[in-house]
């Protein structure tokens, strides 16, 4: 069983006047206990899997400038939780094509949530919209599904790799080749979200990573980022301490930088 | 409804996003961004009046700090194999992964995406290259994910060997 530590914290920030992020971090274990039996306990346990835990993280970040956001991404990681639940039953033991329903049944159940805060406020204009990246740890795999600017990294060693791209205008407009990097950064639209929950377009990303032990797995949103660049937070997540210590170290940084917007982080280690 | 499994494979910077990018979303992406991980994407095509959902595995693309990652390509049906057409050494290292994914899951339905055929002045591979592949159990196509050629045709031919369960 893959061992994990981890922690998750948020805060307000220096200017913004309420905090529009919200994170959550779960654990899901299926077993089965074996009261009495003929049969040795251990070679059954062997075979029923029992202890198998799986993890979920994520972090949402309500849009700001519009009503709700606070609403929009509690209600995203509220049906996550929901849909967890649900999704018990299938993380245990994939076989490929058990792998692959699992992964629609997380980018659907965001679908769905997109559809009900449509349904629910009216115009994609009005509706409250959020960010959200999610991260589902099943033994080393994690599975994930990301809409918008938070971020999902890992450090492997003394290597931080983002694993997620930013859904922005700005990055989309690079795609194209329209933008250089500079007129991206320039650009009053270049970090308006080109995809969110509850927006006019919504595109999740999927995709998947194997952890190895000794990696630490960081979500968090664009309050980290903006103050915290990839070299510091290498730095902080290479150092030997806890996820815990590790999380408010970040944060901590977000808020000396100038705390300019709300700031979540998530950091899990492999053990 | 099938489902098959399929697996860019190639060496960083091939175009194993960009063919995937062109197939699903009909886009070239000027800008490059190396893949961490697996992006999966899906799309279903019709063969031989079958529905398929293809699931597009786009792994990591091989570089100096690690090689493809086996766990990736378990249960894979089919693997696209993407060269860069103007870096002749990207081909060499095809058939060094070839024999990784062979050891991974067996001989499954392949083909090489032979890419950047719109930059023809820097077209680097030899017809010595094209009797080389010849050799090997597997389709060849080329392609551009920039121009769109050659991509629908890469994906349909696999999504319709996977469904007979042809090898070539």
């Amino acid at each position: 069983m893959t061992a994990v530590e981890a922690f998750g914290l948020t805060d307000v920030g220096s200017v913004r006047p309420r905090n529009e992020d919200h994170f959550v971090i779960a654990s899901m274990r299926k077993s089965v206990t074996i009261r009495y039996s003929s049969l040795s306990a251990d070679e059954m346990h062997r075979w029923l899997g029992g202890g198998a835990e799986a993890y979920l993280f994520a972090v949402a970040d309500g849009v700001g400038g519009r009503p709700g956001g606070e609403l929009a991404s509690g209600a995203v990681v509220t049906r996550l939780l929901g849909y967890v639940g649900r999704a018990a039953g299938c993380y245990h033991q994939f076989n490929v094509d058990e792998e692959h329903q699992f992964l629609e049944r997380l980018e659907q159940s965001i679908r769905d949530t997109h559809e009900e805060i449509l349904r629910s406020h009216g115009a994609a204009d009005k509706a409250p919209a959020t960010t959200l990246t999610l991260a589902m740890l099943v033994g080393r795999r994690a599975y994930l599904v990301h809409v918008g600017d938070t971020r999902a990294y890992y450090l492997r060693g003394s290597r931080l790799r983002q694993i997620t791209r930013d859904q922005t205008i700005g990055e989309y407009m690079m795609d194209l080749g329209a933008w250089t990097e500079a007129q991206a950064a320039k650009a009053s639209a270049g970090n308006a979200l080109s995809s969110a929950i509850g927006g006019s377009e919504m595109s999740p990303s999927v995709g998947l990573i194997d952890l190895e032990p000794g990696d630490a797995l960081l979500l968090c949103s664009d309050g980290l980022t903006k103050h915290v660049d990839d070299q510091q937070i290498a730095a902080v997540l290479g150092k030997p301490v806890s996820a815990e210590a590790a999380a408010q170290e970040l944060v901590a940084m977000a808020l000396a930088g100038g705390g300019t917007d709300n700031v979540t982080a998530i950091v899990a280690r492999i053990a | 409804m099938i489902q098959k499994k399929i697996c860019m494979v190639g060496v960083f910077g091939a175009g194993k996003t960009c063919l995937v990018q062109q197939f699903v979303h009909s886009i070239f992406t000027a800008k490059y961004h190396s893949t961490v991980g697996v992006k999966i994407d899906r799309k279903t095509v019709q063969a031989d009046g079958t529905d398929v959902t293809l699931m597009l595995w786009d792994l990591a693309g091989r570089d100096r700090d690690g090689d493809i990652s086996v766990s990736y390509l378990r249960g894979g049906h089919g693997i696209i194999y993407v060269v860069d057409g103007t870096r002749r050494e990207t081909l060499d290292q095809i058939f060094e992964l070839r024999t990784i994914v062979r050891e991974a899951i067996g001989e499954v339905p392949s083909v090489v995406a032979l890419n950047k055929i719109d930059l023809k002045e820097s077209w680097a591979l030899t017809p010595g290259d094209d009797t080389a592949l010849a050799k090997e159990p597997w389709h060849i196509l080329r392609t551009s994910a920039k121009s769109g050629e050659g991509v629908d045709a890469t994906f349909n031919w696999l999504a319709k060997a996977t469904v007979a369960g042809a090898s070539r």
